[in-house]
């Protein structure tokens, strides 16, 4: 299987609009990928993850009067996500046990999608060791640096775009990206 | 000039926002650029690796619950969680118009409302006042035109 690390966005429907169109439904098929992939990622669990997704464009559908246009609509979604990301994470603080089992089971799962590439065996071997290390520390992050690491890497937002999702100041986003990537590139080393 | 990249220094690097130096070490240094060009392709890979497996899950996802509800092939998830509210606001509209009509036909209605008898009181003060041959503010007169 090919994999592409590009957006999932075909370009004609790239450029960011600040517009909520008419039909609501264009824009949850095109934007709800997204943030059931951040929320999967971030949260590690499925129905978690589809009922954040849910919750997501309930909300944006409810406050849609409310949309002020000074950012795009993919980071007004985001914003929203991160949001209720941010409490699940918190109400569930306490269930470590259902958390533990399911990462472990999800980190297999990351581990068997890496792409079938013209690579001997062996460099694909150390590749996927290499992805189920960053996946693995990604999961061990403190809540913001994995949200901020989340972000740039898999959902390629600029660090204005972070701030603006996650409300904090460029500069903070820019110590938490630091932290992450740091702790990231300490387990590759240890993995490897 | 640096020996080799900081931990620090290849993040900010990853960032996309290094410094001079770092730019100009990297530039100068094969094997910072080699260690670059690995980490950049391992997180590259992670995120394909995250995005296929969010694919397999939502689609997995999808089976589970159409498996569980069939009517979930006519309506999308996304579609019955936005129209949820509607329905809701819908359903108790007509929940309270059903209350209302019901209550006008069983609740009794307070005008009108009287003592069981009072309609026979009030038929025998007219045949009283009907019957008498006189206003009662005359009655004293016709007493004395009577004895006379």
């Amino acid at each position: 299987m090919q994999l592409s690390v590009t957006s999932h966005l075909e370009p004609a429907i790239r450029p960011d609009v600040t517009a909520l169109p008419g039909d609501f439904e264009a824009l949850v098929r095109l934007y709800r990928p997204k943030v059931f992939r951040f929320a999967l990622a971030s949260l590690r669990d499925l129905d978690a993850a589809e009922t954040v997704t849910q919750d997501c464009f309930l909300r944006a559908y409810q406050a849609r009067e409310r949309f002020r246009r000074d950012c795009s609509l993919q980071t007004w979604l985001m914003q929203i996500a991160v949001n209720l990301v941010r409490d699940r994470i918190r109400n569930r603080r306490f269930q470590f046990w259902r958390r533990a089992s399911r990462s472990s089971q999800s980190l297999d799962a990351a581990g068997r999608t890496i792409a079938d590439r013209a690579r001997s065996p062996e460099a694909q071997a150390l590749l996927n060791e290499r992805v189920s290390a960053v996946w693995a520390a990604a999961e061990s992050l403190p809540e913001k640096q994995r949200t901020v690491f989340l972000l740039r890497f898999v959902e390629d937002l600029d660090l204005l775009e972070i701030a603006v999702a996650t409300g904090m100041k460029e500069g903070t986003v820019k110590t938490h990206l630091f932290r992450a990537l740091r702790a990231v590139r300490e387990r590759l080393g240890e993995s490897i | 000039m640096i020996a080799h990249l900081s931990s620090e220094q290849l993040a900010e690097w990853i960032a996309g926002q290094p410094s001079l130096m770092v730019a100009q070490h990297v530039r100068d240094c094969p094997a910072c650029r080699a260690e670059l060009a690995d980490f950049r392709e391992t997180l590259g890979e992670f995120r394909g690796a995250v995005r296929a497996w969010s694919e397999d899950q939502a689609g997995k996802y999808r089976e589970n619950a159409v498996r569980s509800n069939p009517s979930a092939l006519r309506e999308p998830r996304s579609r019955t969680a936005l129209n949820r509210m509607v329905s809701h606001q819908l359903a108790w509209a007509l929940l309270i118009a059903a209350v209302c009509i019901v209550a006008s036909f069983v609740l009794p209605r307070p005008v009108g409302r009287k003592a069981p008898g009072s309609d026979a009181v009030l038929l025998n003060q007219v045949d009283t006042q009907v019957s008498r041959t006189v206003p009662s503010s005359m009655e004293p007169l016709m007493k004395l035109v009577v004895q006379e």
